[in-house]
């Protein structure tokens, strides 16, 4: 039910070219009682929050059931559920478009609408992340290793703004954005010569 | 650790190229301190070190930028053989695509995972085209060979010709004009190159035309699961060059395979006038029984008839008694022009001639041992020579016609390939010199 509601909601964003301005006004045009939109929200907020994450939980959805998934390293299961959200927001890219336009996203910070999002993203992350910790992927590292699943968010909403504001044909370069982007993100992850640099440091430190 | 180590965006692929143009001036430094020391110092070691710097800095790049330094390097002989080779190496290694990308591609064109087309879907790539890479499935017992393109592509080729530039200048020592008139032309090759709807028709064209030739195979095709950025055919069995002769084929099996490159590109040239003009060892799995299979028609070259006339002519040594045709021809090839002072014309006109005679030996004996290294290294020589040479460095003009940039470099790649071979040819079975004689008499009268 919330679902169709949702969906009604971007509809009549979309016809109107803005979001409707109350609970009240909203739940006139489409015909329902305004006591019952409060069973499923309690405000307009809470919807358009849920909207992100009701693709995302999709997207992760599709690509957890396909074949390939159980083999995949963590880096493929990143790029995978990335890939996927985009195939998935592309359903409703002028709704999202539209909210670009309300509120820009400025990084490292977030409009509201993507709270939602942010935690349903930091919860499927982390499990992969320590997965990943766990085979040697990507590098232990004290304190630093609880940022990792933040900076992967900020590469997310990366991809997203990239693709809101990408104009190429089939969207390619924002394929090109995330297998590269992601890819960064896995090698600064991973063992690289700076551990090694540390540890040579830590090494001195501890024999002058 | 897929892919991360390819320079990507256009800044680091610029920074590539300026570092190598560094690298270059500073061998020319190097050189010529040397040999202020040291005499005695040849050309040589400075070509040897221009050629490993230029080497390193392509191939770290893939896709356009590549393959136009590695053209215009074997038109203008800059290159010594041993990296011509390892070039053509180079391309065939290049790094894969992640698995969920290729997911991806096939979502967007089709709809369906590659795992839901196909009853087997290998997610490791087992070959790099130029452009893409190639996948192991099957279906319904067939096991097939699946191309899948990299995404942007036809945009990075563009920019990454704007790259090329300075080392078309610096090293490879192209005028302005001279590059111009190759950029076009190799632009839209280019860029018809990665439209996979044009290979899947020109293909299917060149195997219908060429099925009779002995000892060719082609692939079939799956219209029905290939779109413009995936093409799906039957696997073609067979080794490339390289590892082909690990096997230690025996001299009629080589002889066999080399006969029947000839005459694929006999009838391709003369016959259909237009020609797969990717001739690098990638593009040819040669199986133990003497057949050689031709995969990847992505780059076709049309011949157009006057430039036919003309081009071919130059291969005839009875048309060339004729002083009036020699000087048609020259001029129809944009070798020289009306604007060059006569001994110029003069000068150009007789290394011309004497070039393509050289070149020529295979066309007019009969039978042509192609395993005689001699015979490569004059035709290294000599472009050497002919590049070097005083008038043509000092003319404005861009000489040669475009279309001439790829018929070059496919004669180029196939006697390249017979030569490593090691084969014996039968050149001279097809009659295609009458009608160009016919063509010059009837014009000198």
């Amino acid at each position: 039910m919330s679902n169709d509601l949702i969906k009604q909601y971007i509809n009549h964003t979309l016809e109107h070219n803005k979001t409707p301005e109350s609970v009240y006004l909203f739940a006139k045009a489409i015909n329902m009682e305004e006591k019952e939109f409060y069973n499923h929200y309690s405000s307009l907020e809470g919807l358009e929050a849920d909207i992100y994450k009701i693709w995302f939980e999709n997207a992760y959805k599709t690509c957890a059931d396909a074949e390939p998934w159980e083999q995949y390293s963590a880096r493929e299961k990143v790029l995978a559920v990335f890939f996927a959200f985009i195939e998935e927001a592309k359903n409703y890219r002028s709704f999202a478009v539209y909210l670009k336009n309300r509120d820009l996203v400025k990084l490292p910070r977030w409009p509201k609408y993507l709270n939602e999002l942010h935690e349903v993203f930091v919860d499927n992350m982390k499990p992969i992340l320590s997965e990943a910790v766990g085979t040697n992927e990507i590098q232990e590292r004290k304190y630093l290793d609880e940022k990792y699943v933040s900076g992967l968010w900020l590469n997310f909403l990366f991809v997203i703004t990239f693709w809101l504001n990408d104009s190429s044909k089939g969207f390619e370069k924002t394929d090109e954005s995330i297998e590269r982007s992601v890819n960064l993100a896995f090698d600064l992850m991973g063992k690289s010569a700076l551990d090694a640099a540390l540890d040579f440091g830590k090494f001195l430190f501890q024999n002058r | 650790m897929e892919q991360n180590s390819i320079p990507s965006t256009k800044v680091e692929r610029a920074m590539r190229f300026v570092k190598t143009g560094a690298q270059i001036g500073g061998n020319y430094i190097k050189h010529y301190s040397k040999k202020m020391l040291d005499p005695s110092m040849t050309k040589e070691q400075l070509h040897e070190d221009n050629a490993e710097d230029v080497y390193n800095a392509l191939s770290e790049l893939k896709g356009s930028a590549l393959k136009v330094a590695q053209m215009l390097s074997m038109e203008k002989n800059v290159l010594p053989r041993a990296y011509v080779n390892k070039f053509a190496l180079a391309q065939y290694s290049a790094p894969p695509l992640s698995g969920p990308l290729i997911v991806q591609t096939f979502v967007k064109q089709f709809g369906k995972t590659p795992q839901q087309i196909f009853d087997t879907f290998n997610m490791q790539s087992t070959r790099a085209a130029s452009i893409g890479q190639v996948h192991e499935a099957t279906k319904d017992g067939q096991k097939l060979a699946v191309k899948i393109q990299y995404p942007g592509v036809a945009e990075s080729i563009k920019s990454d010709l704007k790259l090329v530039k300075p080392i078309a200048f610096r090293l490879i020592g192209l005028s302005e004009k001279e590059f111009e008139k190759y950029i076009i032309e190799v632009e839209s090759k280019l860029l018809e190159e990665t439209n996979y709807d044009l290979e899947l028709q020109r293909s299917q064209e060149i195997s219908r035309l060429c099925a009779n030739i002995p000892n060719i195979k082609f692939t079939k095709y799956y219209p029905e699961y290939s779109s413009n950025k995936v093409l799906v055919m039957n696997w073609l069995e067979g080794l490339h060059l390289e590892e082909f002769l690990k096997t230690n084929p025996s001299q009629e099996i080589r002889n066999q395979i080399g006969q029947a490159m000839w005459d694929f590109y006999d009838m391709q040239v003369h016959e259909q006038k237009a020609v797969h003009a990717d001739p690098h060892p990638g593009n040819f799995l040669m199986q133990a029984d003497g057949s050689l299979g031709v995969i990847d028609f992505g780059c076709v070259k049309e011949i157009p008839e006057d430039f036919y006339y003309n081009y071919f002519a130059l291969l005839v040594p009875e048309i060339l008694k004729s002083q009036e045709s020699i000087k048609r021809i020259m001029l129809q090839q944009q070798i020289v022009s009306e604007k060059d002072d006569k001994r110029t014309q003069d000068v150009i006109t007789d290394a011309f001639i004497r070039m393509t005679t050289l070149l020529s030996t295979p066309f007019v004996t009969d039978e042509f041992d192609f395993s005689n290294n001699d015979y490569i290294d004059k035709i290294y020589a000599l472009g050497e020579e002919v590049t070097n040479m005083k008038e043509l460095r000092e003319s404005k003009e861009g000489r040669g016609s475009q279309h001439a940039l790829y018929i070059n470099r496919t004669y180029f790649g196939i006697y390249s390939i017979l030569n490593v071979l090691g084969a014996k040819v039968k050149t001279g079975q097809r009659n295609w010199k009458q009608p160009l004689m016919d063509y010059h008499l009837k014009a000198d009268n």
